[in-house]
């Protein structure tokens, strides 16, 4: 069908204005995704903790922590929030206090909330007023300092006595840090501050682990995860073993529609649009109609009750301890579903077969099925391969059927669990890793596919 | 075309292999149409039909749209028919608007890139949309796109772009440049024998290209369950339900969302070929 057309032959910037859209669409839509989708599956964005030197984030790194290390928590202090205030961030509120110090001079600074008691709030919540708190233990210093800043790194310009009076000029929120000691992943003791935010403290105060990291790192953890999970195992077998049940049949399948609609019965058109009817039909919907079939109380159980071969009680075909059962509903609905597309790539390809070349084979004597065996299918073979791959790649996506009729639990598939590693376990890296797997299968059987019939070709011609 | 005329009436003698090619039809028909007759029953009867068992299979089950009515009722599912059908036409515009000029200059211009264009466009094509969809999902995470049908338009226009734009340059193919240049022999721009000689031509090819992108992301279930929490397309909606409702839900929804593909492969069943013998190439 397709015309040769003489092209516009001058060089010229037309065509690549008229393709620009597309090719910026696509670089934006898929490539640029797609490349994030493999970093995802092997990059890790919160593998590291760096500590520092001092709780403050210009300080210098003293090591670094893998996640999940174990650490002794030394001390805590309090630091200028860098990033989102969080309600589950662990703070501490620093007060600017005015009053008198031993001396009689008067004091305008900073102090901690585990120096202030607030004793004085005004009527929407904001302290006012307070006393410094009493000092506990022997040795501790009885007076509090006040420093210039909110942090402990500032410069005490001032000291107050206990149960002093102070007035609350302001107040601000800081974000605790843990000064942590642990033994890093080459086996050396390090020490250093960490915002608590990365560092989950167990109760006793004294231990934890780090909970996240800051900094990224290439890990093959997400793709030891995928092969641990132990619906990976399940999900890749049913996969192949749903692939090598449909494709065959579906292409003998395929080959007798094309065949039929090939030796043009009246109504051609029609057998056509009925033949090609599921192609356009949504994979969820073909899912649904067999489930309607396969149902204990469906067409199935239907058909046999009306020529009495079951009993009272339908037998169930979609339980759990029937997955026999749900394996061939599914290839059933795929094999309903996914044949008219490969039934109408062949018919292009018969379509493409001169008529003179069957009718000589015809007119020696040919049989019809020796013309279909040694005439059509070898001339078939470009167009059977196309769809052989086409299909191969769509039978790894196989998805909804398999909800519709197995639940997903008892029957799943490599799309399911990339859908339940997103969906219900929040794991985008994971659920990366399916993916990735999924689109190395994709590739990996279609330079398979044009290998074999590549060297087939040459074996025929040599 | 007189000689295939006449091998095909010679075929036409009443062989055991014309009985055959009717009886091969016929049950190839039969194993495609009874499902969908019977999936049409279940939509289209009682509730109380639904529920019973043993169901009248033939030869009909009685007629109501109380199923029917029952499922359209149910609270989510005329939100997620609006959203499928904005989703459907946005990508229908979009995929459409991106793929014309695109197609065009592949049917009509010779140009380095050209091959590695098609290839490329190609290479999407055959891509699985499972892939696509996390990393797609978490990048409109980031961008505050989560959850809004305008990312799952995106998505299905991505998903339908490579069909459209190699649909729409075989459509393109098949006018002869020598139009375009017939006209302009005779004094028409460039753009004005586009507009009035080309454009009537292709018109019909568009719009059949066009009824399939609007099935194709009318059906697409995956990508829109990944890309949607509240927003859903009724595949979504009714995907993310199967397992906590009834039958006559199930069937209802199922029926319904066969509806636009009974229709829309009926109108466009004579481009079928022209599109996947240019696509499949």
């Amino acid at each position: 069908m397709a015309v040769i057309t003489p092209r516009k032959k001058k060089r010229s910037l037309t065509p690549y204005l008229l393709i620009a859209p597309a090719v910026l669409f696509l670089a934006a839509f898929f490539a640029w995704p797609m490349v994030q989708g493999l970093i995802l599956a092997v990059y890790d964005d919160e593998a590291v903790l760096p500590l520092v030197a001092e709780a403050s984030i210009e300080a210098d790194r003293t090591g670094e922590l893998p996640q999940g290390a174990a650490v002794a928590i030394l001390g805590q202090q309090g630091n200028t929030i860098d990033g989102e205030l969080t309600s589950d961030l662990l703070t501490e509120q620093w007060f600017r206090v005015t009053g008198t110090d031993p001396d009689g001079a008067d004091v305008d600074g900073w102090a901690p909330e585990t120096r202030i008691r607030v004793r004085d709030e005004a009527s929407d919540g904001t302290p006012i007023g307070g006393t410094v708190r009493p000092v506990l233990g022997e040795n501790a210093d009885p007076l509090t300092p006040i420093r210039s800043e909110p942090t402990e790194r500032a410069d005490v310009i001032a000291q107050l006595e206990q149960r002093a009076p102070v007035e609350i000029a302001e107040v601000t929120v800081l974000e605790v840090w843990f000064n942590v000691s642990a033994v890093d992943e080459d086996g050396q003791a390090i020490e250093g501050w960490a915002p608590s935010r990365f560092i989950r403290a167990f109760e006793n105060g004294e231990e934890g682990r780090v909970d996240r990291g800051t900094d990224g790192q290439f890990t093959s953890r997400f793709v030891e995860k995928m092969l641990d999970d132990r619906f990976f195992g399940p999900a890749w077998r049913t996969t192949l073993l749903l692939m090598v049940l449909i494709i065959p049949i579906q292409f003998v399948l395929a080959i007798v529609m094309a065949l039929v609609i090939h030796a043009r019965p009246k109504g051609t058109s029609g057998f056509l649009y009925v033949f090609s009817l599921p192609m356009g039909m949504s994979d969820l919907a073909v899912g649904i109609l067999f489930f309607s079939i396969f149902t204990s109380n469906g067409l199935l159980n239907s058909i046999l009750d009306l020529f009495g071969l079951i009993g009272d009680n339908p037998p169930t075909y979609l339980g759990a301890d029937t997955r026999g059962w749900i394996i061939a509903a599914i290839v059933l609905a795929e094999l309903w579903r996914a044949t008219s597309i490969v039934m109408v790539i062949v018919v292009s390809g018969l379509q493409a077969i001169p008529d003179e070349t069957l009718e000589a084979a015809e007119l020696f004597g040919a049989s019809y099925w020796q013309r279909v065996r040694y005439i059509m299918l070898p001339l078939l073979k470009p167009s059977l391969q196309v769809a052989l791959i086409l299909r191969t790649i769509l039978a790894f996506q196989v998805f909804a059927v398999v909800i519709a009729l197995g639940g997903g639990e008892i029957v799943t598939v490599l799309a399911n669990e990339t859908y339940r590693q997103y969906f219900e376990l929040r794991d985008n890296n994971v659920a990366s890793a399916y993916a990735v797997f999924i689109l190395l299968l994709s590739l990996a059987s279609s330079v398979f596919y044009l290998r074999a019939m590549r060297s087939q070709n040459e074996v025929a011609e040599s | 075309m007189s000689d295939a005329t006449r091998i095909q009436e010679r075929k036409q003698r009443p062989t055991t292999g014309r009985i055959a090619t009717y009886l091969g039809a016929f049950t190839i028909a039969f194993w495609i149409l009874f499902p969908i007759w019977f999936m049409f029953s279940m939509a289209f009867t009682t509730r109380e039909e639904v529920r019973s068992f043993p169901k009248s299979v033939f030869p009909f089950t009685p007629f109501s749209t109380d199923t029917m009515e029952f499922f359209l009722g149910v609270d989510g599912v005329m939100s997620g028919l609006i959203n499928s059908i904005i989703v459907a036409v946005i990508t229908v515009v979009l995929s459409t608007v991106i793929s014309a000029p695109a197609g065009y200059a592949i049917s009509r211009y010779i140009f380095p890139g050209r091959d590695l264009f098609r290839l490329g466009v190609l290479a999407v094509r055959a891509f699985p949309v499972v892939v696509l969809s996390i990393p797609l999902a978490v990048l409109f995470i980031r961008a505050n796109l989560f959850d809004n049908i305008l990312s799952v338009a995106l998505m299905h226009t991505i998903l339908t772009l490579p069909t459209t734009i190699l649909v729409i340059s075989s459509v393109f193919a098949s006018v002869p440049y020598e139009l375009e240049e017939a006209g302009q022999v005779f004094g028409a721009s460039p753009w004005q024998s586009f507009r009035h000689i080309v454009l009537p031509l292709v018109v019909p090819g568009i719009a059949a290209a066009s009824v399939l992108t609007f099935v194709l992301s009318w059906n697409e279930v995956f990508a829109a369950s990944v890309l949607t929490l509240e927003n859903r397309t009724l595949p979504a909606l009714l995907l993310n339900q199967l397992s906590q409702s009834g039958p006559a839900y199930q069937f209802a929804g199922g029926f319904f969302l066969m509806i636009p593909s009974l229709i829309f492969m009926f109108v466009i069943r004579k481009y079928l070929f022209n599109m996947w013998g240019q696509v499949s190439k």
